[in-house]
Parts: C-alpha cells; structure tokens; sequence
C-alpha cells in the first residue's frame, strides 16, 4: 500500500499522483451507469499534457492512486539523497524486481530509491538502456512531485533534487565494485564484470590428450604454490575436488566437449599398427583372375555401338 | 527554430558561430533574432526567472524556442536544498531561456563553455533532464568538469531531444 493513500477521501480539484503517470487533478466524480452497473467514477486529469483517466471509485486504491507528497515527505527525501546509505544491487534480476515495486508501490520515496539506487549503479558503469530510461522516468516523476509539492517550477525542483545529489564544486566519486560488495562476500555480479569469457578454457584440438594431465598437474601445482601469494582471482570460484583416499592418484578433470574415441588395442606386440583408414568410396574388388586368359579389353566410355541386322535375313 | 535574442551588444561573427553549432546539435535552424531591452528597475545581478517573464520585444512563432543572450551576472537561486549557482535558467518544456557569459566578456573568450551551456538550457526547454553522462551538456552545470565538456549530447538525451523536436513539428 503506498504511503498517503491508506484513508484517501478524494474531492474535485485535489491534486493526487497516479503512480508511474504522475501528478494529475482530480476533474469529476461522478456516477455512471456500466453493464447495468452504476459505479462512482473518478476522473483525473493528467496535469502534464492533459491526459485524462477514470478509474471507479472502489480501485482508486488498488491503483495506488495517493496525495501529492507534502514539504515534509520533500525534506526526508532530500535527507534521503543527501544520505550515503543506498547502495544499488548489482544483481539485474533483482534490482529491476525492486525498482518496479518501487515505482508502482513506493511512493515518492520509492521514485528517491530508484534515482539515488541508478545514479550510484551509474558512479560504477554506464547504465544499460532499459534502465537509463527507467532512470529518466523515475527522475522525471520525482521533479514533477517535489515542484507540486513546493508549488515551485520543475526546474528549481530539479535543480534542487541535483544539489544535494552533485553537489556544487564537487565531482561525483568512482565507486568499485568492492564498495558493493554485501556482509556474505557475494558480489552478485553480472557476467560482464566477471569476465567470465576469459575464464572458459576448452579444450584446443590440437593438443595431444597425453599430455594435458601433465600440463593441467603442473599448472595445478603452480595454483597452489601462488595461492598464497597471487591476489585471489575474480569470477566464478572453482568447483570443489571430490575427496579421494590419501595417496591416491589425482582424478583428471573433467573435460569439456566430446570425449575422445577409444583407440583399437593392439592384438600382440610387435603386430603391424593398422593402416590409417582412408576417407572415401571404398575400391570396387577386383575379378578373380584366371591363369592364361587374355586380358579383358579395356572399357570403352560412352554409348554401346548399335547392334546391326544380320545380312540376307529379309 | 532556436532564436537567439541579445541584452547586450555581441560580435556578430561570433554569435553566427554560435548559431551554427546550436544548428549542429539540434537539427533545427537557428537565428540571431536581434536585441531586447533589460527591463527597467532590474539590476545586476539580474533575476534570472523574472527576466524571462518580463522580457518585453522579442517576436517569435509558437514551436521556437528563444534563447535570450547576455554578459550581465545572473542571480543565484535560493532552493530548500541549497543555493543553485546560476548561469542559466529555463523553463522545462517551455519557449524562453536565459543564458549569461559572465564572467567572461565576449563569447570568443569562453566560446566552448557557453556553447555547453546553451545546449544545456535549450535541452531543457525540450524536457530533457539533468544526465548522468559528465560528457553530456545536460550533466548538472555546476560541477567543475561541466565546462571542460563539448557542446553534444550524450546518446540518450541526443534521441530524446530528436524525439521531442519531431512531435513539435508534427
């Protein structure tokens, strides 16, 4: 339920806030019949351009339809602003779940928290499309509400929200994304800040199989002779070893993609290795050949010759 | 149309250098539109939103926005929040813009800054808002890399200005 709109008696010429259109004035209430129905209409007019909406009376509130903040609620959203305490959430998911409760159900200070909680997401990165419009629109409903509720232009309305968000004379901090980081160590970061993509080691082709055991033991032993000393890396950390018997052989890791074929044994030492087999039409066999007969013409290509008639046949 | 009207005398080569690069940035014509008179009883430094109501001589058509030009010093503006250092003023969605060169003497002194500085008080007048972007000339005026910055628009406020000026036209 939003703030102000728990006892909400309406009457022509209020000015209320429609949630994610912003501040309109109410412009009639009056009761009309729908589908045999007679309902109380509330229309509201959109003090932006003019738009107008009717909504009946009984859904005003499960709109989330409220009073235009007082100079009070404006005060604590400028201590709100002003207040180093919001850190924005680097998971996506949820930080765009938060910010549309917030935008539907939060109320002004809902539209504070999505502006202070991008504009700090923005002090680390860019901010993606969707949500630099988000950031627009949160934005430009706040200035609308604060000059409604200090009855002074948008731009002094803006421009006061902005003091207290960049301060005069200062320049805005670089945040990292260590600053982010929450009480159980989890960073929640996008894929694009883990870099995972460097992290995927598949397997090359041309490698021999033999010898990345080997290869991949050494680089172990290496990871755990610098573990102490090389600054933990960032990404996805590693999966943990399945616990063996002590002194057993190492299992080899798991390797990506197709496992290789397996190799023919070979039948007895010293036997002949196979005959790489050659890729194709395999060749036609040959006629068994029989002593003292004369070879066979060669095949003559193209069309048989015709068959002639037998002479003094007709 | 952006017009620009004149308080003060200004080198006309500069102000067509000036025409030219709001011409640039926005897309749409912009003119030297000639001078007006500061009205009488004002004094430096001057109220920057009572000056532009009170502005009397400047013709224009309903969709052009008007840009009124001047060396004197602006005064700041007292907010809840704070004092607003002001170079500028201008109302959000609306036709009139102030814009002061002060402290500098002529616009060939300081003609980048200013440049930022119109871009920034005629965005407003296309309902931009302040940007998060230190590149964009809607990035708040009063942080001191404002100045330094190029006369354009970030991505964003660049297609949202585009926007707004095309329903205008339409």
């Amino acid at each position: 339920m939003p703030e102000g709109s728990a006892s909400l008696q309406l009457a022509v010429g209020d000015r209320v806030v429609y949630p994610n259109q912003g501040v309109c004035r109410v412009s009639a209430i009056d009761v009309k019949e729908v589908a045999g129905q007679k309902l109380t209409f509330v229309t509201m007019r959109r003090e932006e351009d003019g738009a107008v909406v009717m909504v009946p009376e009984g859904k005003v509130l499960a709109i989330g339809v409220r009073k235009v903040a007082s100079a009070e609620d404006v005060e604590a959203i400028f201590a709100f602003l002003r207040s180093d305490s919001d850190k924005a959430d680097l998971d996506w998911k949820q930080r765009a779940r938060t910010n549309l409760d917030r935008m539907t159900q939060g109320g002004i200070m809902g539209l504070a928290e999505v502006v202070k909680g991008l504009q700090v997401l923005s002090e680390l990165r860019p901010l993606p499309t969707k949500e630099r419009e988000l950031y627009d629109n949160a934005r430009h409903l706040l200035v609308t509400e604060v000059a409604a509720a200090l009855s002074t232009a948008e731009v002094n309305a803006e421009d006061a929200i902005d003091i207290v968000l960049f301060p005069p004379g200062r320049e805005r901090p670089k945040r990292t994304a260590a600053e982010f980081q929450r009480e159980d160590g989890d960073l929640d970061l996008d894929s694009d800040l883990l870099g995972l993509d460097s992290d995927l080691d598949l397997p090359s082709d041309e490698e021999p199989a033999e010898e990345e055991p080997s290869e991949e033991s050494e680089s172990q032993e290496e990871e755990e002779s610098s573990e102490e000393s090389a600054p933990k890396k960032r990404g996805r950390p590693p999966k943990a070893k399945a616990e063996g018997a002590e002194g057993a052989e190492p299992a080899a890791p798991k390797k990506r993609g197709r496992p290789p074929k397996p190799k023919p044994e070979a039948s007895a030492e010293g036997a002949e290795p196979a005959a790489p087999k050659k890729r194709g039409r395999p060749p036609k066999p040959k006629p068994p050949e029989v002593e003292g007969a004369p070879p066979a013409a060669p095949k003559k290509r193209g069309r048989p010759p015709k068959v002639k008639p037998p002479e003094g046949e007709s | 149309m952006i017009r620009v009207v004149t308080l003060d005398p200004f080198d006309d080569k500069q102000l067509a250098k000036f025409n030219r690069t709001l011409y640039t940035a926005f897309g749409v014509g912009s003119e030297h539109s000639g001078s007006a008179e500061v009205p009488a009883g004002m004094s430096e430094p001057l109220d920057a939103e009572k000056l532009i109501d009170e502005v009397k001589g400047i013709r224009s058509y309903k969709d052009d926005k008007v840009l009124i030009l001047t060396t004197r010093k602006l005064k700041d503006r007292e907010l809840p929040s704070g004092v607003a250092p002001t170079a500028g003023f201008a109302r959000q969605g609306k036709d009139r813009a102030i814009l002061t060169i002060a402290p500098h003497k002529d616009l060939e002194s300081a003609f980048k800054a200013v440049s930022r500085h119109a871009l920034h008080q005629l965005g407003h007048l296309w309902e931009l808002h302040h940007c998060l972007d230190p590149r964009c000339s809607m990035y708040p005026p009063w942080t001191p890399s404002f100045v330094q910055g190029e006369a354009i628009f970030c991505t964003f406020c660049r297609e949202k200005s585009e926007q707004k000026i095309r329903l205008a036209k339409s």
